[in-house]
């Protein structure tokens, strides 16, 4: 045999069957969700086989005419859990940032340590996780505890069932998602730059919008995408921390799938969330090139 | 300039103390209020008690039934079980599939490779509520009863990606050279595999292993969906304990969960770090 057809039949081996298995399993699957979302529900859960555009019309505004007026609640539903995601990582850029600085300064062990415990609580249970702020931040929680005992307020406070709960907690959860993305590019950006900048006379504030920011942005923005994604379709988090108040695209789909069982209409909502995300990817890996995605992706 | 700078140093780093305050506070709370005798407001302090985690455990214990879920121990390991059957083989699974994968891109080029590399993160990016329903559309439409195994099956998609990830990041980091020596020397190629390549290799596939186990211990979404009516995991039986209301056992098992991933995880991470 010559080496160039052994090193396919390894190649084979080694990429075959995997290949085979998540093209069944992961491809194979999206692929039927999408055929779903254009399928129209049967009279009783179950899907009829006829071409059906209106559960994507549902949400987007040409509802099916023969059996509900367009309601906006769907979309309602969907920019409010825009909002909620693009908040989420908005704070969580905040809390990350100026920590990601003064990590990346630190002394090699020190460093490695605190990476280490930043991470550490991604492989922590994430029910566990978010269960605590529910004793935190519930009416007898801890804060309201502290707050009443202390007399500074009379009647308990709603901390929970809110959106800021829910901020809170996706924050909390995502915290290491947002980090090491952030990280990545503060400690890689090149510090003579900066004083060099600073030594011909802009003031620290204009070195940062002018230098430290453009230079971090592509960890900003790699950790941006990593935390949206997540916190977009997001059902655990809502359902823990947002009560039955906060209904967000997550909920929405469970509740298609486990009680309303419309699953077309559940697949659309999944549709859409799926194609957000394969735009903010593809924007994203273009914009960056291969290399800054992969650097990105392997913390 | 110089205290501007001292003071803006100073308030850096303090910042830092809360961020690490925000993250591991929470937890320290759970873990002191676990011992925490009150049965009806489980945030004031009456009294230190390890019933709770006696309760749990099925030993007997004086707790009045009104602060006990229904529950017996046995539906509580039974979800134990299932989720440490279900993690040892995907682990297993994604381990293996996860390596192929990361060494057949890292050995060989052919046409495509960069698609296939960006394929193999989308398991890991997926919305996890997203591969849940395809997952649950996919089994019902193809006449498969969930349970274990779709569950198992459903989890290998993106655990791969994990480990593959993992695994690939280690192998960028290996040094090539040693494989050349090895070649020059004699060795044939298995030889040079299995002697030179996979030791080097080894910290970064048990480190993968053990991140794939935890996440798959960890799994409420995509579990959630695949289950079916008979199979519950441990997750699954927390979020449904909380969705009917909280009671001091939560934090005994919450407890007893964050201490065993703590100890899993860190091993993990600590294999995965040393190598730089």
């Amino acid at each position: 045999m010559s080496i160039a057809s052994r090193r396919r039949v390894q190649l084979a081996v080694l990429l075959g069957p995997v290949s085979l298995f998540l093209a069944v399993f992961f491809l194979g699957p999206l692929a039927i969700m999408m055929v779903t979302s254009f399928l129209a529900p049967g009279l009783y859960g179950g899907v009829e086989w006829t071409f059906y555009p209106h559960n994507f019309g549902r949400i987007l505004g040409f509802a099916d005419p023969m059996f509900e007026d367009f309601d906006p609640v769907y979309i309602a539903i969907f920019i409010r859990s825009v909002k909620i995601a693009a908040l989420t990582v908005f704070a969580a850029l905040l809390v990350c940032y100026p920590a990601a600085f003064c990590i990346a300064r630190l002394s090699e062990r020190w460093k490695n340590f605190c990476l280490f415990l930043i991470t550490l609580p991604f492989f922590t249970s994430l029910i566990v996780r978010l269960f605590v702020w529910v004793l935190i931040l519930r009416q007898t929680g801890l804060v309201n505890e502290m707050l009443l005992s202390s007399g500074l307020i009379a009647r308990p406070l709603d901390l929970i069932y809110t959106d800021g709960a829910i901020i809170l907690g996706m924050v909390y959860v995502f915290i290491p998602f947002m980090f090491m993305p952030v990280y990545a590019s503060v400690e890689k950006l090149d510090w003579t730059l900066v004083r060099a900048s600073l030594d011909l006379g802009a003031g620290p504030i204009r070195t940062f919008w002018r230098i430290i920011l453009p230079l971090t942005a592509p960890g900003i923005v790699g950790g941006a995408i990593i935390v949206f994604i997540p916190a977009l379709g997001n059902f655990v988090v809502p359902a823990i921390l947002g009560g039955a108040k906060v209904m967000m695209l997550g909920n929405l789909i469970e509740q298609q799938f486990l009680a309303a069982r419309n699953w077309p209409f559940g697949s659309a909502l999944a549709m859409m969330v799926m194609s957000v995300m394969l735009v903010l990817l593809l924007v994203y890996v273009l914009a960056s090139g291969r290399r800054g995605a992969d650097a990105t992706l392997n913390r | 300039m110089k205290i501007a700078r001292s003071l803006f140093r100073g308030s850096l780093l303090a910042y830092t103390a809360l961020f690490f305050a925000f993250i591991y506070i929470p937890l320290v709370v759970i873990a002191v209020y676990s011992f925490n005798s009150n049965p009806v407001n489980m945030m004031t302090w009456t009294g230190f008690t390890t019933e709770w985690y006696a309760q749990v455990l099925g030993f007997k214990t004086t707790v009045s039934e009104n602060a006990l879920y229904i529950e017996s121990t046995g539906q509580l390991i039974q979800a134990v079980w299932n989720s440490l059957v279900i993690a040892t083989s995907t682990t297993l699974i994604a381990t293996v599939f996860g390596t192929a994968i990361a060494i057949g891109l890292y050995r060989f080029n052919f046409l495509g490779q960069r698609f296939y590399r960006v394929i193999m993160f989308m398991p890991m990016l997926m919305p996890d509520i997203v591969l849940g329903i395809a997952l649950l559309i996919f089994f019902v439409n193809s006449g498969i009863s969930l349970g274990l195994t779709t569950i198992i099956i459903g989890q290998c998609t993106f655990l791969i990606s994990y480990v593959f990830i993992v695994v690939s990041a280690r192998l960028a980091g290996m040094d090539r050279t040693l494989e050349n020596a090895s070649a020059d020397l004699g060795a044939d190629e298995w030889t040079t595999f299995r002697r030179v390549v996979l030791p080097q290799l080894l910290p970064g596939i048990v480190g993968g292993a053990l991140l794939a186990f935890i996440i798959s211990m960890d799994d409420l979404v995509i579990t959630y969906f695949i289950a079916g009516v008979d199979v519950t995991t441990l997750p699954m039986f927390i979020f449904a304990m909380l969705r009917r209301g909280i009671k001091p056992e939560i934090n005994a098992i919450a407890v007893m969960m964050l201490t065993f991933s703590f100890v899993v995880a860190s091993l993990g991470l600590y294999l995965r770090f040393r190598q730089k």
